[in-house]
């Protein structure tokens, strides 16, 4: 009888670690299951931060053709397609830049450990009518070897992989 | 046999630099801008080596396997810019990595400067486009004029010849 305050008290906090372990998970969880057979990706937004217009191309292109290849999409749109407008389960993804680090590749070179090129990026996907579904801060970096534009590349893949994961019907593909 | 090492490795270092500084004597006759296509434009492959004319109301990039053109009218901005890149690129370029001596990284030290053309264009159903070339300094701004005249638009105005410009503002 002298034990029961002992097992209430290791009750009681296994409990409330299996509460908070649920409640984390459902933080991190994307906030809808909706799959979507198309997505349709708009240009990258740069109004805050000044962007050189080869990283912005090279951003939208990147992330049209990773999520061509690995999104597990049947169809990828891009801005202004026609095309998109007939899809009922399309899913937008909206991009706008946060932070911008240009970097030298000469120094990357010649140090190793200075010279990063890094690109902060706010994606945002939304429904058809512009109802938000996921947000998410992705990061886009270049350390060692390539040119700056690398970096955009980095995002790209990064950015293709949270839409596969979040919203792809067929995400194995 | 340090001393033999480092002969070697200037050797090693004087050949590279004998094979890719200089620019080849056999080249083809000038046809338009040569270009190389970073990225964007539909059909051809990344870092594409061709030609960029505008002909006709086309923007025409013309490379070994293919010709790809885009009409003018659909181009939605043209940017100009500038960056460098190393003189030693490529397979050699990964190659002087392994030059003895801290030898590559000297290498990446030598960098050549050259101008960017960016452009953003739609295709038949609308959908938004963006292309990047690198060519030679000095080659984007006339290219961009000549793009405009044919009725490209773009975001950012042409540049003026700025030391005629500078000229006439010291007069008093």
């Amino acid at each position: 009888m002298k034990r029961a305050p002992q097992v209430t008290a290791v009750s009681i906090l296994l409990l409330s670690t299996l509460a908070g372990a649920t409640n984390a998970r459902a933080q991190t969880a994307p906030p809808s299951g909706k799959k979507a057979s198309a997505i349709q990706v708009l240009m990258i937004q740069s109004d805050e931060i000044k962007l050189p217009a080869e990283f912005q191309i090279s951003l939208y292109e990147n992330l049209i053709q990773q999520l061509e290849k690995k999104g597990g999409f049947q169809h990828v749109y891009r801005e202004g397609d026609h095309n998109a407008d007939a899809v009922a389960d399309l899913v937008v993804l909206h991009s706008t830049v946060r932070g911008f680090k240009k970097g030298s590749e000469m120094a990357r070179n010649v140090t190793t450990v200075a010279g990063k090129t890094s690109i902060d990026i706010h994606c945002q996907f939304t429904d058809k009518d512009g109802k938000s579904m996921l947000e998410r801060d992705v990061n886009g970096k270049v350390r060692f070897l390539g040119g700056n534009l690398r970096a955009t590349l980095d995002f790209a893949k990064k950015g293709a992989k949270l839409a596969r994961d979040n919203f792809a019907a067929n995400p194995a593909s | 046999m340090v001393q033999r090492a480092m002969r070697i490795s200037l050797i090693f270092l004087a050949g590279i630099l004998g094979a890719t500084a200089f620019p080849s004597a056999a080249q083809p006759p000038d046809a338009g801008t040569k270009v190389v296509q970073v990225m964007g434009l539909a059909g051809v492959k990344a870092n594409a080596k061709g030609s960029l004319t505008p002909e006709n109301g086309n923007l025409q990039f013309e490379h070994s396997k293919a010709k790809v053109s885009v009409p003018i009218h659909s181009v939605e901005d043209v940017i100009t810019g500038n960056d460098s890149q190393r003189v030693f690129r490529g397979t050699i370029g990964t190659l002087t990595m392994l030059a003895p001596y801290g030898g590559g990284r000297f290498l990446s030290l030598f960098r050549g400067k050259l101008d960017t053309l960016t452009i953003q264009y739609r295709d038949a159903d609308g959908g938004l486009h963006g292309a990047i070339f690198t060519m030679a300094l000095g080659k984007a701004e006339p290219l961009k004029k000549e793009l405009v005249a044919q009725g490209a638009h773009t975001s950012v105005p042409i540049q003026e010849d700025s030391g005629a410009s500078n000229a006439q503002e010291k007069k008093p």
